[in-house]
């Protein structure tokens, strides 16, 4: 009798426990569960994201790589890739990269387009033959790229993306502050033929001002003002008939710029090569011809202030937007209207030399240059000398800088502006 | 019935006592390992779940479907601190920028629970009522790197600086077992906001 309750008593407990094993089985294998399934997860994102950064390396090897990529083997699992082009008139592209993993699939979508060089606050392809020191003072509104090296003594404050070919020379105690950022190895060369191809652009749908040496340009609101010397009258064109794409150009000529801008432009001027064959009679009396070539146009000067007819600076909806794009400087006219202040409002570019002003050494101590927008040129270039005393820093001769970043050229271009060449991510979606 | 048999129920009732003591230390201790495990599997389960919401949302930093909306991503994280963040991105993908915020509310809303360090996670999208639900997190604690690897100290001034950020997470059940908390620790190591190297 006893030993049967026993045996029941046993088994019954033995029933029990084999549910409460199974119950603690679940519980263990729920937690495996959830390591797994997060895990998975976690691999086929991985492999996703694996797929789009060799689209966008694809991408960034050709420009023209639109073929993606089928069921590609990777990490246990496979990615497909597929580039579409979003918007034609933009350029812009789209990579779609899904990546599968046991069953689980995942999809990362990076968005690209252009780069044009007028994003960039500051531009240099050499920061000067001699040391030039970015120091305590210097700041920086927005994104800066040097192909050299970016030496800093003191405090100087970037708040923008700060990228450089080569490396970041921090001398002493100097505390430098990245607040946008950094990044090196970036290359990014200016091109050979920014301006050439604005004025391809120019001869396509705008203005180009070719078989002058020098091409005065003045912008007045919808109305534009040309004249091809000193003294002769300009004669005046809207600005919509004169160049209906917003392209104008000098070839082979000096450009004198100034005025007020309404509407969105790139101007340019490039150097010619001109050969010219004179003849002569020598001393024999035998008739000679002697040909001579030289290089004349491809620079810029601002005679006096280029600002914009709506100020960006008051009214953030200002459509106004401006180029100025010369083969080799842009300099500030060393004359009486920039005596003071000169105001300028545009992306500035310089594809063989700098942003300067004429005459830095010598001319009088003018004021300061309020520039609005963005410098890229190929080589810095002084603006004024100064001299110091004891800690007082004082200008001599020239300008003081006064830069600010358009945050306007984060999204939009004047038309024709050069780029990079290459394009860039502007949005990455996983 | 002679003395073998009185002898016998005596010692079946010595055994049979013997392992009911055996089978009742066998239950409380089999009812304390499912316990256990249930718990663990619990709190795995909440942690994971916050961890992959944070995931999804931090990933998303200075995401915007139409990106010109967010142009500048230095510009995306609004404010950086140990234990909160506010930044710009596009929750629903629909194109619109939005804000979120993650802050860790006080011990002191949690105190009717047992556990003394439970806290409220809370999300604030665009300034609305914050949402939160007691999944028994007793850390979240936010680090920030900027370009060079170098920690930055806290609140960020500009948050403009930060490039990838620490995120521990620590999850436990709100109520003891045998005194002791079940503890999960999650930690993403220098997550990248891809949008924040864009451009």
């Amino acid at each position: 009798m006893g030993g049967k309750a026993i045996l029941f008593l046993v088994i019954g407990f033995s029933t029990i426990f084999l549910i409460m094993e199974k119950n603690i089985g679940t519980a263990s294998s729920r937690a495996v569960d959830n390591m797994t399934v997060y895990y998975t997860n976690m691999n086929v994102h991985d492999i996703a994201v694996s797929g789009a950064n060799v689209g966008a390396n694809q991408i960034f090897l050709d420009p023209t790589w639109t073929a993606g990529f089928n069921n590609v083997s990777f990490e246990g699992g496979s990615y497909t890739v597929s580039v579409d082009i979003i918007n034609s008139f933009t350029n812009t592209r789209r990579i779609t990269s899904i990546g599968y993993y046991d069953g689980y699939s995942d999809t990362v979508q990076v968005t690209l387009q252009p780069s044009s060089f007028s994003k960039f606050a500051y531009y240099s392809a050499f920061e000067g033959t001699s040391t030039i020191y970015w120091v305590t003072g210097d700041t920086v509104w927005g994104p800066l790229h040097t192909q050299d090296k970016l030496t800093i003594n003191g405090d100087p404050v970037f708040n923008g993306k700060v990228t450089t070919k080569k490396k970041v020379i921090i001398t002493g105690y100097s505390n430098p502050q990245f607040n946008g950022g950094y990044q090196n190895g970036v290359d990014m060369p200016i091109p050979g033929d920014g301006a050439a191809n604005l004025k391809a652009m120019a001869d396509n749908g705008g203005a180009d001002f070719s078989g002058h040496d020098t091409v005065y340009v003045t912008f007045a609101g919808d109305t534009i003002k040309y004249k091809y010397s000193y003294n002769s009258a300009y004669t005046s064109a809207l600005g919509s008939t004169l160049a209906p794409n917003g392209t104008i150009f000098a070839s082979g000529a000096v450009l004198r710029l100034q005025g007020t801008v309404k509407g969105k432009y790139s101007i340019g001027a490039s150097q010619e090569t001109k050969t010219v064959t004179t003849t002569y009679t020598n001393k024999r009396g035998k008739t000679k011809t002697k040909t001579t070539t030289s290089t004349i146009g491809g620079d810029i000067y601002l005679d006096g202030d280029i600002v914009y007819n709506t100020n960006p600076q008051t009214d953030p909806n200002s459509t106004d937007l401006l180029g100025i794009v010369a083969q080799n400087n842009v300099l500030i006219a060393d004359n009486s209207a920039n005596k003071g202040n000169i105001n300028i409002q545009a992306s500035v570019y310089s594809e063989t030399g700098g942003f300067g002003a004429e005459n830095y050494a010598t001319r009088s101590l003018d004021g300061s240059i309020n520039l609005y927008g963005g410098i890229i040129n190929q080589n810095r270039q002084p603006v004024g000398t100064f001299t110091t005393h004891g800690s007082k820093t004082i200008m001599v001769s020239g300008f003081l800088k006064n830069y600010r970043y358009d945050n306007r050229f984060m999204v939009a271009s004047p038309p024709g502006f050069p780029t990079t060449g290459h394009f860039e991510i502007v949005s990455w979606y996983e | 019935m002679g003395y073998s048999t009185l002898l016998d129920i005596l010692g079946s009732i010595l055994i049979g006592g013997l392992i009911m003591l055996i089978l009742f230390r066998l239950n409380a201790s089999a009812t304390s390992n499912l316990y256990n495990n249930t718990s663990e599997a619990n709190v795995q389960s909440a942690m994971i779940s916050v961890g992959t919401v944070l995931e999804h949302d931090f990933r998303k930093i200075g995401y915007c479907k139409d990106w010109t909306k967010i142009p500048d991503p230095t510009k995306a994280i609004l404010f950086a601190d140990t234990s909160s963040i506010k930044f710009l991105t596009d929750i629903n993908n629909n194109g619109s920028v939005d804000t979120l915020y993650y802050y860790l509310g006080p011990t002191s809303e949690l105190s009717n629970t047992p556990n003394p360090r439970d806290r409220l996670l809370y999300r604030v999208v665009n300034g609305e009522t914050p949402k939160s639900s007691n999944v028994g997190i007793t850390k979240f604690k936010l680090i920030y790197f900027d370009s060079f690897g170098n920690t930055l100290a806290t609140p960020v001034t500009p948050p403009g600086q930060i490039q990838k950020m620490q995120i521990d997470l620590q999850v436990e059940n709100p109520e003891p077992i045998d005194s002791t908390y079940v503890v999960a620790f999650w930690r993403q190591l220098r997550l990248t906001a891809r949008n924040l190297q864009n451009r």
